[in-house]
């Protein structure tokens, strides 16, 4: 392939051979503790060489945990629950982050109140800041069966089309915007017949969820949108700017001129027009082009994160200071932004990927 | 083959920095079958009988006939025997010198109703022999694997210290279960009812010698019908937290905590005795060390346990949130039984109060009695405070103590006290 997007070095866990990138510290597959030096390189040939630290979606799903307790040791009984100190193991599912290069990274949480890990993503860069990175995040509907298998599939088919994408078109910005825009046109294609393919044919209450990709590539930032997950772009040193309108009730009201946090907390606020399954009424993403001339952030993430916080200029803030409160680095700062969700109250699924521009 | 289920009714939610939490566990036992036929082991069952002086002619006949009633509803094949107890306990069936016991058939029952047929009132009262004999005679039949008996008496245990009977009850404690019944109303109702609770078994009065036929076979019936010759109810609670009391609450309040055997450092073991189709519920509270907003962990594995295998398990859980709307739920379950409780103590500490002259804190007490009744729908035990006690509003809990009360309904308040109701669903 002529873009070579290469992983960080991908690794197994000792335990169980799960899959691990060196950022994690515990395995997403059996939850022991991983201390540098103990992990060995995954066996070679098995990924393609654009593959990210991303495990095959079955041991996400995977349940229970069968290693010790990540709080104390203890053994994990058949309910789910530490033999000696009572934690409730969490499952992989609930709550995951990825980190394909040391500036691109996510976490995707269960939040408080739900019991179920129906947010997904899947991200990819290149090892170069700033070169190349993608952001797909995927928010499954909960009143739908099976959402959280077929947004994880969808987000992880919609990645599949965005990496292995490299059309540049004649080479002109706008050629290259439209070359982009046809990936995540297609890339939106791939999401969808996951899902449908996610989606026992008789379901009462197909399987549905939204979907959001954000794509860098030289200098050019393309977001394409179906539903109410959100893509922004927060350079340091000028305005916040939302790549994405949402497909929903409470946007249809914000455009009549009704202000945003009225309509936002609206009874039917979290109603969305769009979105991708079996009863989709249409599934092409809306699409915004920005070009990135300075550093910031890309943020990509679900509801879970911008309920509270719904305004790209106090996003920005928010984001700006967790970011300077953990370094800079990525994968810590969308792992606290989480966090600052759950304190919030936790309410939905919290997804939030990051790109340190 | 009995079918235990367990079902768990709690708010897991708590606030930031909680730490208690509470749970009513419902452990319902279906085809328990009869006593002494599950295969495990066989059944046992010893009738002790009040024989003192003041039982007088009339009273040992009526006592002899329950007796004779009692034993007709013993299952053939049931080991059995009769202790008649005065100030010292004799066997009065199988007539020996050295305990035994013998196994029930035509034969056996006719010959133990001639014996108790020849009871005659004559001595004092000392309980704690009757309990001592009675466990001495199960043990010669090292096949029992379900044992009890029903104790009658009529008066209170003259012939002994209450620290005899306090060693009587405390070495029999775990030996056999035991129902006990005060016949007439000169007996003490916290005297019997210490036998009753330390033996898993029931207390209540008899006002009238002709009632006793009625409650005596009624008894052995329910004896009978318990399959389950014994369980335990088993509390698994994680390491650094306190289980701060295990309670029965339904169908009566028995406070189970201080029963505790340990199993290991984390799981403790609660006797519950023998089991029919029946369903009882239990209260458990557990103190944690509070986690962060939005962690879950297990408060307690709540298991009943026969012989060595879990036959129903329910989970108690913990999940800290911020959202008010979750933590400040209570569990209209849990209310209850807390209710439920205070007003069997509310009952308990009246009655006491009024015996020792207390009219403010009877009237205090007894109040709170008659409001929680009302709150807890528990109509039986307002229908008995009304005997005791006359209600000027029962939603604030005003009363007067009644001028005359008889005897008997004021026994029969205190030993139905502990009777609880069950939530509406």
């Amino acid at each position: 392939m002529d873009v070579a997007m290469t992983s960080t070095t991908d690794t197994v866990c000792p335990t169980c051979g799960g899959h691990v990138s060196e950022a994690d510290r515990f395995c997403e597959a059996c939850g022991m503790e991983l201390k540098p030096g103990e992990l060995a390189p995954a066996e070679a040939g098995t990924s393609p060489a654009l593959d990210t630290d991303t495990e095959p979606t079955v041991e996400i799903n995977a349940l229970p945990p069968v290693g010790p307790c990540t709080s104390c040791g203890g053994v994990i009984g058949a309910d789910g629950y530490c033999g000696t100190c009572g934690v409730k193991a969490a499952k992989p599912r609930d709550h995951f982050s990825e980190q394909p290069a040391p500036w691109v990274a996510g976490v995707c949480d269960r939040g408080i109140r739900h019991s179920r890990n129906e947010d997904s993503m899947a991200i990819a860069a290149d090892p170069e800041q700033g070169s190349r990175a993608l952001l797909v995040v995927c928010d499954g509907v909960s009143s739908s069966l099976d959402s959280d298998v077929a947004s994880l599939a969808a987000a992880r088919a919609a990645r599949e089309v965005l990496v292995a994408g490299h059309a540049q078109g004649i080479g002109t910005e706008s050629s290259r915007s439209g070359a982009i825009v046809a990936r995540l046109n297609a890339a939106a294609d791939a999401a969808s017949d996951a899902v449908l393919e996610n989606t026992s044919p008789d379901s009462p209450n197909p399987a549905s969820c939204t979907f959001v990709a954000a794509v860098l590539e030289d200098g050019l930032l393309v977001a394409g949108t179906v539903g109410d997950s959100r893509a922004y772009w927060f350079p340091d040193a000028s305005e916040a700017v939302a790549l994405t309108v949402d497909d929903s009730w409470a946007a249809e009201l914000i455009a009549t001129g009704i202000s945003r946090a009225e309509a936002e907390s609206g009874p039917h606020a979290h109603a969305i027009t769009r979105w991708l399954g079996k009863d989709a009424p249409d599934h092409t993403p809306r699409t915004t082009t920005v070009r990135v001339t300075e550093p910031g952030w890309v943020m990509v993430c679900s509801d879970g994160l911008w309920n509270y916080c719904s305004e790209a200029a106090p996003l920005a803030d928010l984001v700006r200071q967790t970011a300077a409160a953990n370094g800079g680095e990525p994968l810590a700062t969308a792992s606290a932004l989480v966090d600052w969700a759950n304190a919030q109250g936790g309410q939905d699924n919290i997804t939030v990927t990051l790109a340190r521009v | 083959m009995a079918d235990f289920t367990a079902a768990v009714y709690q708010n897991e939610f708590l606030p930031d920095g909680g730490t208690d939490v509470h749970a009513i566990v419902t452990v319902n036992c279906t085809g328990a079958g009869a006593a002494g036929q599950s295969g495990t082991g066989d059944a046992g069952e010893i009738i002790i009988v009040d024989t003192s002086g003041s039982m007088g002619r009339e009273g040992v006949q009526a006592a002899a006939y329950a007796a004779q009633t009692a034993l007709d509803q013993i299952l053939d094949g049931v080991w059995f025997a009769v202790i008649s107890g005065n100030d010292r306990a004799q066997l009065a069936f199988p007539a020996s010198a050295e305990p035994v016991m013998v196994k029930m058939d035509p034969y056996t029952r006719q010959a133990a109703k001639d014996a108790v047929s020849r009871f005659y009132a004559d001595g004092g009262t000392a309980m704690g022999t009757w309990l001592r004999l009675a466990a001495r005679v199960f043990a010669t039949v090292p096949s029992l694997s379900q044992k009890h008996a029903i104790l009658l008496t009529d008066g209170e245990n003259q012939h002994e210290t209450p620290e005899a009977l306090t060693q009587a009850i405390q070495a029999v404690t775990g030996q056999f279960q035991c129902d006990t019944r005060g016949v007439g109303v000169a007996w003490q109702v916290d005297e019997v009812r210490r036998i009753a609770q330390a033996l898993l078994g029931t207390v209540d009065i008899i006002p009238a010698p002709n009632q006793l036929a009625a409650e005596f076979s009624k008894l052995i019936q329910n004896a009978m019908s318990r399959g389950v010759a014994q369980a335990d109810l088993r509390v698994w609670a994680p390491q650094g937290a306190e289980v701060l009391f295990v309670r029965q609450v339904a169908p009566t309040v028995e406070d189970l905590t201080a029963r505790r055997t340990m199993i290991n450092p984390l799981t403790g073991s609660y006797p519950t005795g023998s089991w029919g189709d029946e369903s009882r519920d239990y209260h458990v509270s557990i103190r944690l060390a509070a986690k962060g907003i939005g962690q879950e962990q297990l408060a307690a594995r709540v298991q009943l346990i026969i012989g060595d295998n879990v036959v129903a398990q329910g989970l108690v859980k913990a999940l800290w949130s911020s959202d008010e709307a979750l933590t400040t739920r209570i569990s209209p379950e849990v209310a209850h039984y807390t209710g439920q409780t205070e007003l069997a103590e509310a009952i308990q500490d009246g009655l006491a109060a009024k015996a020792a002259g207390d009219t403010a804190t009877a009237t205090t007490k007894l109040g709170r009695a008659v409001q929680l009744a009302a709150q807890t729908g528990n109509e039986e035990a307002t229908t008995r405070l009304r005997k005791v006690v006359d209600i000027d509003d029962q939603d604030t809990g005003t009363v007067r103590l009644k001028r005359t009360v008889e005897k008997a309904d004021e026994m029969a308040l205190d030993t139905a006290s502990t009777k609880t109701t069950r939530v509406k669903k």
